[in-house]
């Protein structure tokens, strides 16, 4: 049958240079600070070190320990606001290249408010449900 | 700006049953008992408010919504859907929370937010209709994606809530993981069709297809994501092969959810059939009558799409009623034939504009009503706490609640297609769709389908008014809410009354996809191939042209 | 607009009772149907079209223009006498469930009357989907009827009537719509406008497309009639039901199905029906005899009674499809006697009921002499059914046969003849059994020695309510019957020019089929061959002989 429309494959890779050194970057400090805490860290090692926690909890008996619901409603609340939060940074980048006062900048931060709002509101929300009470 | 300003202005509807949503959710929370109430109350005014706003924002000469497959369906369809979801919203007072607040007002519970769910149930609500809502007014498969998730993904949640028992649980999580599992299907479907076409927008689709159609045919790829993409929507309106859940999952849930599930995802799924199939457009435009007289399209839909379709609706319709026979469980029955209303609804679907489409548009609303009137009476009586549930539940029901009794058998028999009931002239228009499009035997299907249908559905009517009342029966009470009994009296009301405006509503609907055709008379003028070549001709050369600046 | 009233009187009538006090249900219940039966005779007596067979009393308001569809009425003279008995009946049977009816009287009174406006509406419609609508709508009230106060295994008699009807006339249904879509094709526009459809079908579809049509047809309307092998609804249906529900069945439903055929099989596919109609004829007598033999060994006297209508229908059909103007006119006198006479049957049979409880042959016996007046009755009745000469049931009968003995191929009738004297031979001995069969009943209830069932103190338990013999409510009902079933037997004649002009109308497309298959052989030039023309199928008798002599007789 016919062929698809023709998408351009042709893109210049160099335009992904950026984004390649980030990486090469994350995958130089993780390499560095394996092999650097293994040089330089002191070691020692023995019975106590080598169980599970060294916090001293006892992994002995059933793995599905329940913990208390609230810790996981918290941590999603956290989870929620700090994703939330990443989503300000590029948008901040974008805003300072707009001209002031233009209709796009207008537009631009009318949809940060927007999403601001939207959070204020999941806030409200989690603060009444009481998910900030720990009682 | 300006773009942007008018596109949101088409969303007021929308915007508003959002705002109306954050209120629920904030609402239920409130410590005074009076504002917890309030709160199906608010989203009734909600949905009504939505209503108001759609003739303003929804204009129906297409300005608002150029760029849309389908410019009308938002301003006139969408009125339907939440005049549904009004009474659906009727039928669930009462019914969340009902313990809690019990033992709130008794005093053997302090208030506890983290246990309320009632502004959560009316916040899923009314996102679930928001998302139905926005299928209206899809424009790409991302926005048709995104809008039929958010039609499902509260349905799941509400199942699970509308009721403490193991099975609403049970129920919520296999309606959740099959659910997911027809979404991947269907969004793999969307991925092949946008490889076929390179484009996301309903609108270009249908520009490319009709260029693929007129050299050769649509590309097979594009063929395979259809069929995809239908296998997956058959989950949302519950048509087989992916109908297995429908019976679980409405038992399961409460009988108020149960007729939610039974409009609200079907429409949305309705609805994006509409939309998807339109980009491949139905062989309504050039046809040839063979030799017993049924019009045979030169082209169109391609013939195993088609083949697909005609199966679906075929098994849909015999297994919904067969299946529907062996129950002992109303709800279940009634499960089973909503199943097979959807087989009903396939035969406009492939019938194709402009009868066929409003016909389903019709269909959808009349089963809205009549199927809303009939769960009311499952929602609007109970025994002792417990939903009423098995036939002999309802056997002798007129000695007790005559009026219940009569809502069951005009809704029964509006569902069977009785004369001159609303559900009769649904099917007419659906049967017209089909012998118009050349669909007889389909419809002969249908017809003989509805005879097995009879069978069922007269016990619904018989057993309520015509049987002696058996020892459960005799303990049914009225439920704790009187607006379930009020919704379904308004849904009996509704399916006798509403004949009366057959006019009016058959000029809408046939409205409300009449844009398609509009859009669809420059590419495909109705009938002689020289038209139809020459506007391919024009696309090819408008091809040539983007083509040659792109490579500038 | 008159004929607009004749539907909505009854229906607002019915709505009327369901919000009446019950003590009034009756009254009020009589009242409108009386003033049904007035308004319908004041409309017949002003009919101006009795003679020329066209229709009258047309009114038409748009509905739903997109597809054509519109709230029209109108009559012919079939159509108003069917009006007429349904009319008659109506306050007779709301008269006759005086006594028998003693619990929720207010749905009773309001189906009944309910059922008499959607039956008019059947005969008034002028629009198809009217016409569906009113005949699906029939189902409703008799299913309620049958359900609520029918005998002990009423629930399942009302659900089988219920579903071979319904399931039968989805298929009708389905059909129409394709010959109104057929319409659209050549016309550019929809219609449901029956008349239209009619002279476009008849001229328009290939044989091919009539023959499906017809089938579509016959689904429905065989059911309801009932013929031969889907007849096994009615006997039940009967039985179980409540007097004045037989009375209504046997007296109007079952005239739905043969006016169905009247107004849309005959008219609408002509060159199907000529192709097919020696099937169907076949069937119809296959439904006389074997219904006289079944009634034969009938033990009770109401499903003696049902089955006598299957084999009377089946006359009426065979003389449908004699198609000709003496078996048409024989068919649709026969619905209005077969109504009147079997309808006052059922309503003697319902008095029986109500004193003794039962209905068996071998626990009555000899009422003559307990009950003088209602012998008479019974009797007279019982040799109206039969076809005495002098009565109604004899001048429809043997119109019926003689349609259907002339219709062979070389009568110089004029019309295509596809049935012959084995057909109508045949037939009669379903005549003769009828008489054998309804006498023996008579001579075992009526006289002979006394029996009535044990327990039975002469007074039964409503001896209250009711004389041993008829009352005076009882006698006004059946009185007016007897009038009619002898003025009909002795002055057919008005009755028959009413009808001869518009049954052939309803027959007009079948002298130019003949008048076509001459031509074709005229141009071919080979008169004289032995070729057998379309008309003529092989199931023609075998006595028949050459075809080629009907083409020469036929020409004028």
């Amino acid at each position: 049958m016919t062929a698809s429309t023709p998408i351009s494959l042709a893109l210049a890779l160099d335009v992904y240079l950026p984004v390649g050194i980030v990486v090469a970057m994350a995958i130089l400090f993780a390499v560095f600070n394996l092999i650097a805490t293994k040089l330089l860290g002191p070691s020692r090692s023995g019975q106590t070190k080598g169980i599970t926690y060294e916090s001293g909890m006892n992994p002995v008996g059933t793995a599905r320990k329940r913990f208390n619901v609230r810790f996981y409603i918290l941590a999603m609340t956290f989870l929620v606001f700090d994703v939330e939060i990443i989503f300000l940074y590029p948008w901040a980048v974008g805003y300072s290249q707009l001209t002031p006062r233009s209709p796009e900048a207008t537009l631009f931060l009318g949809r940060i408010m927007f999403f601001l709002a939207a959070s204020v509101v999941a806030y409200l929300y989690a603060w009444r449900k009481g998910v900030f009470r720990w009682e | 700006m300006t773009d942007v300003v008018a596109k949101l202005q088409t969303l007021v509807p929308e915007v508003t049953l959002l705002v109306g949503a954050v209120l629920a959710a904030l609402l239920g929370l409130s410590r005074r008992k009076q504002v917890r109430d309030a709160v199906p109350w608010v989203t009734i005014a909600t949905l009504l408010a939505a209503m108001v706003a759609v003739p303003f924002f929804n204009q129906l000469d297409g300005t608002t919504a150029a760029g849309l497959l389908m410019p009308m369906l938002g301003g006139t369809f969408k009125l339907g859907i939440l005049a549904v979801a009004v009474l659906l919203c009727l039928l669930t007072v009462g019914l969340v929370d009902r313990r809690l607040e019990q033992a709130f007002a008794t005093g053997r519970a302090p208030f506890d937010a983290m246990r309320t769910i009632r502004g959560e149930f009316y916040a899923f609500f009314l996102l679930s209709i928001t998302g139905l809502s926005l299928v209206c007014s899809a424009r790409d498969l991302v926005w048709l994606f995104l809008a039929l998730e958010l039609t499902s993904l509260p349905t799941y949640i509400m199942v699970a809530l509308s009721r403490g028992s193991r099975r609403a649980q049970e129920a919520a999580v296999k309606y959740f993981f099959l659910g997911a599992m027809a979404s991947a299907v269907f969004l793999y479907g969307f991925a092949l069709l946008y490889g076929a076409t390179g484009t996301l927008v309903l609108t270009d689709m249908r520009g490319t297809f009709a260029l693929q159609a007129s050299t050769g045919g649509v590309s097979n790829l594009a063929v395979i994501g259809m069929i995809l993409t239908v296998l997956g929507l058959c989950f949302k309106i519950a048509a087989a092969p992916m109908h297995f859940y429908a019976a679980d999952v409405y038992e399961g849930a409460a009988a108020p959810v149960t007729a939610f599930l039974a409009f609200v995802p079907k429409a949305a799924g309705m609805l994006a059939l509409m939309l998807l199939l339109g980009t491949m457009g139905w062989s309504g435009h050039s046809m040839i009558v063979d030799s017993i007289g049924f019009r045979q399209p030169i082209e169109g839909l391609p013939q195993p799409v088609v083949t697909v379709l005609w199966m679906i609706a075929t098994l849909t319709m015999t297994l919904g009623n067969v299946g529907a026979l062996l129950q002992r469980s109303v709800k279940r029955m009634l499960a089973y034939s909503s199943i097979a209303h959807s087989g009903y609804m396939l035969i406009g679907i492939i019938a194709g504009p402009t009868t066929g489409l409003a016909a389903v548009l019709f269909y959808l609303f009349a089963y809205g009503i009549m199927n809303t009137a009939a769960f009311a009476v499952l929602a609007g009586l109970e025994r002792r706490g417990e939903e009423i549930e098995s036939l002999d539940d309802l056997a002798g029901l007129r000695q007790r609640h005559p009026g219940m009794s009569v809502v069951m058998a005009l809704a029964a028999g509006s569902l069977m297609g009785l004369p001159p009931l609303l559900g009769f002239w649904g099917k007419l228009y659906l049967f017209i769709a089909g012998v118009q499009a050349g669909h007889v035997p389909l419809v002969v299907i249908a017809a003989v389908n509805s005879a097995i249908a009879a069978w069922y559905y007269l016990r619904l009517v018989g057993l309520p008014i015509l049987s002696r009342p058996s020892p459960q029966s005799e303990t049914i009470g009225n439920g704790l809410s009187v607006w379930p009994r009020v919704a379904g009296v308004l849904g009996a009301v509704g399916v006798i009354v509403l004949p009366l405006l057959l006019r009016p509503m058959f000029d809408t609907a046939a409205l409300a996809v009449s844009g398609y055709a509009k859009a669809d008379s420059p590419t495909a003028p109705a009938g002689t191939l020289a038209a139809k070549a020459l506007a391919s001709e024009s696309l090819a050369s408008e091809a040539l042209a983007s083509e040659q600046e792109s490579a500038d | 607009m008159s004929a607009a009233l004749l539907i909505l009187l009854p229906l607002v009538t019915a709505i009327a009772i369901a919000f009446a006090p019950v003590r009034l249900a009756r009254w009020i219940g009589l009242a409108g149907s009386i003033a049904l039966l007035a308004v319908a005779a004041v409309v017949a007596i002003a009919f101006g079209h009795w003679t020329d067979g066209q229709f009258g009393l047309v009114a038409s308001v748009s509905a739903i223009p997109e597809i054509g569809m519109s709230l029209s009425v109108g009559a012919d003279s079939v159509s108003l006498l069917l009006v007429l008995l349904n009319a008659l009946l109506m306050p007779l049977c709301v008269a006759g469930s005086f006594t028998a009816i003693s619990e929720r009287e207010r749905e009773y009174y309001g189906w009944l009357l309910a059922l008499a406006g959607a039956v008019n509406g059947v005969f008034l419609a002028r629009d198809l989907v009217l016409f569906y609508v009113c005949f699906e709508f029939t189902l409703v009230p008799m299913y309620f009827l049958i359900a609520i106060y029918g005998g002990a295994n009423r629930d399942w008699a009302a659900v089988k009537f219920f579903l071979y009807t319904f399931t039968g006339s989805l298929i009708t249904l389905v059909g129409l719509v394709f010959v109104a879509y057929q319409y659209s094709l050549v016309n550019q526009g929809w219609t449901f406008d029956i008349p239209a459809l009619t002279d476009f079908a008849a001229n328009s579809l290939t044989l091919k497309q009539q023959a499906l049509v017809l089938l579509a047809l016959m689904a429905g309307f065989a059911v309801k009639v009932p013929l031969f092998p889907v007849h096994t609804w009615l006997p039940l249906a009967h039985t179980e039901a409540p007097t004045a529900g037989s009375v209504l069945l046997a007296g109007v439903l079952l005239k739905l199905g043969t006016y169905g055929l009247y107004r849309f099989a005959i008219p609408m596919v002509p060159d199907a029906v000529v192709e097919y109609a020696p099937f169907i004829a076949v069937l119809a007598i296959v439904g006389v005899v074997y219904a006289a033999l079944v009634c034969w060994v009938q033990e009770d006297v109401k499903k003696l009674i049902a089955y006598s209508s299957v084999s009377h229908l089946g006359f009426c059909v065979l003389g449908l499809f004699a198609l000709n103007p003496l078996g048409a006119q024989g068919s649709v006198l026969y619905m209005i006697n077969h109504g009147l006479s079997t309808g006052a049957l059922f309503l003697c049979v319902g008095m029986i009921y109500e004193r003794y409880h039962t209905r068996d042959m071998n626990e009555l016996g000899g009422l003559a002499r307990r009950m003088p007046v209602w012998a008479f009755f019974m009797g007279f009745f019982t040799m109206s059914s039969v076809g005495l000469p002098g009565l109604n049931g004899f001048v429809s009968e043997f119109l019926c046969l003689i349609g259907a003995f002339t219709a062979t191929p070389d009568a110089a009738t004029g019309y295509p003849g596809v049935l012959g004297p084995w057909y109508g031979l045949i037939a009669g001995t379903g005549m003769i059994a009828a008489a054998m069969y309804l006498l023996m009943m008579v001579g075992r209830v009526v006289f002979g020695p006394l029996r009535e069932p044990r327990g039975h103190d002469s007074h039964g338990h409503q001896a209250g309510a009711l004389p041993p013999d008829l009352s005076v409510r009882e006698i006004a009902i059946l009185v007016p019957l007897a009038v009619f079933c002898i003025v009909l037997g002795v002055l057919p004649r008005p009755f028959l020019t009413a009808i001869e002009p518009a049954v052939e109308k309803t027959l007009a497309a079948y002298p130019m089929i003949v008048e076509e298959q001459v031509a074709i052989h005229d141009q071919a030039g080979q008169p004289g061959q032995p070729e057998q023309p379309a008309f003529a199928v092989s199931l023609t008798t075998p006595t028949a002989p050459s075809p080629v002599r009907t083409l020469e007789s036929a020409v004028p």
